[in-house]
């Protein structure tokens, strides 16, 4: 099999074999010995259509099609293949980047509601509870944990805002680990067959994705909580809002390279 | 003919096309596409797996080896490979015979008999 850059043209005889090696299970002899057959197999093929008068690209895309689907040279049916290391590399990949920057952004909006914290206040970041849904009990331990508050309300306030602070501080670094794994294991798996095991940009198009959803959900929170309760304990919602929208807009900025790296020159 | 009915008698017609000689994956194809004049198209990938399965059946044998330029694996016929043809053969003889009878149609246009030697019927 030839080598080929994310630049060069298509080649069916190529992405045939590329197909098969990602789908192909068993040890690495009967791998590779498989691929050889067929990559063989499709050059004669070639050859014959060119002799008989076809194009290049005819050729090959018949003797492509005359292959049947690479499921039929494994011997298995679709559902029943088992995903290849290839796959489970990728999906691994995958999910440690919108992991990761999923954290990283719970993160970021801990940095945010602090700043909104030193502008507005406890009150606006998080509301406190409805009278009655908590006991005397909560108000002593909020009021031992917070020695500087006289209330129980600023106690419960600074309790939550503390927490909801702590977790983003500990969702941030968990993120950031999540990417420096992240970084080490596409540096790790640099073979081809892990590259093309999905198309190029599913990881960043689903982290696109999910991070505009969760940035409609909140930022609809927020504005729902400015209407209804005049913004007291908005600011979470804004916070995690905001930071979502980044996360979304760096994901379409990376789909966006993902893409002109795969595209044909 | 589909290729879903032509499944059933694969390993049959494989161990036949290569008891007129070694062969490899392309070759095989187009053997069984010439000696049934066309009538036996299959996904040419499937091909493989059976070859592969008739190899550790200890049915055939394999050996790389380079022809016109490309390292090829060359599959030949067994001895155990030639009883298992005899006796399939048979088999499908006495099938497809009864077959004809049943249809009230002559044997001898069955198909088959193109791409397998040892089919008297």
């Amino acid at each position: 099999m030839s080598p080929r850059t994310p630049d060069a043209p298509a080649d069916p005889v190529e992405d045939y074999l590329d197909r098969l090696f990602v789908t192909l299970s068993g040890s690495p002899r009967q791998v590779r010995h498989t691929l050889a057959e067929v990559e063989a197999h499709l050059r004669d093929a070639v050859a014959e259509g060119v002799a008989a008068g076809m194009t290049e690209p005819e050729a090959q895309a018949q003797a492509v099609a005359r292959m049947g689907p690479v499921q039929g040279v494994t011997g298995r049916r679709p559902a029943l293949t088992r995903p290849s290391l290839a796959l489970v590399r990728r999906l691994a990949l995958t999910a440690a980047l919108i992991g990761g920057a999923g954290f990283l952004a719970i993160g970021v909006a801990g940095v945010f509601a602090r700043l909104l914290l030193t502008v507005k206040g406890n009150e606006f970041l998080t509301a406190p509870w409805p009278a009655g849904t908590y006991t005397r009990a909560d108000c002593a331990r909020w009021l031992a944990g917070n020695p500087g508050t006289h209330s129980c309300v600023t106690a419960m306030l600074a309790d939550h805002v503390g927490d909801f602070l702590l977790q983003a501080t500990a969702a941030g670094l968990l993120g950031l680990i999540a990417l420096a794994a992240y970084l080490t294991l596409r540096q790790r798996w640099q073979d081809r067959g892990t590259l093309i095991a999905l198309p190029a940009g599913t990881a960043e198009a689903l982290g696109a994705a999910l991070a505009a959803l969760a940035a409609v959900v909140c930022l609809g929170q927020a504005v729902n909580t400015e209407m209804v309760q005049h913004g007291v304990g908005a600011g979470e919602a804004w916070s995690l809002g905001a930071a979502a929208v980044v996360a979304a807009v760096a994901f379409v900025l990376a789909l966006r390279r993902a893409l002109r790296r795969a595209a044909p020159a | 003919m589909r290729s879903e009915r032509l499944k059933g008698h694969l390993d049959l017609l494989l161990l036949s096309v290569l008891s007129r000689g070694p062969g490899h994956g392309y070759e095989v194809i187009t053997r069984l596409r010439d000696r049934s004049d066309g009538a036996f198209e299959l996904p040419e990938g499937t091909v493989y797996p059976a070859l592969h399965r008739l190899e550790e059946a200890g049915l055939l044998a394999s050996a790389w080896d380079i022809v016109s330029g490309r390292r090829r694996r060359i599959y030949r016929l067994t001895l155990t490979g030639e009883e298992a043809l005899a006796e399939q053969s048979q088999q499908w003889s006495e099938f497809s015979g009864s077959v004809a009878r049943v249809l009230g149609t002559p044997a001898a246009v069955s198909p088959l008999r193109t791409a397998l030697p040892g089919v008297t019927a």
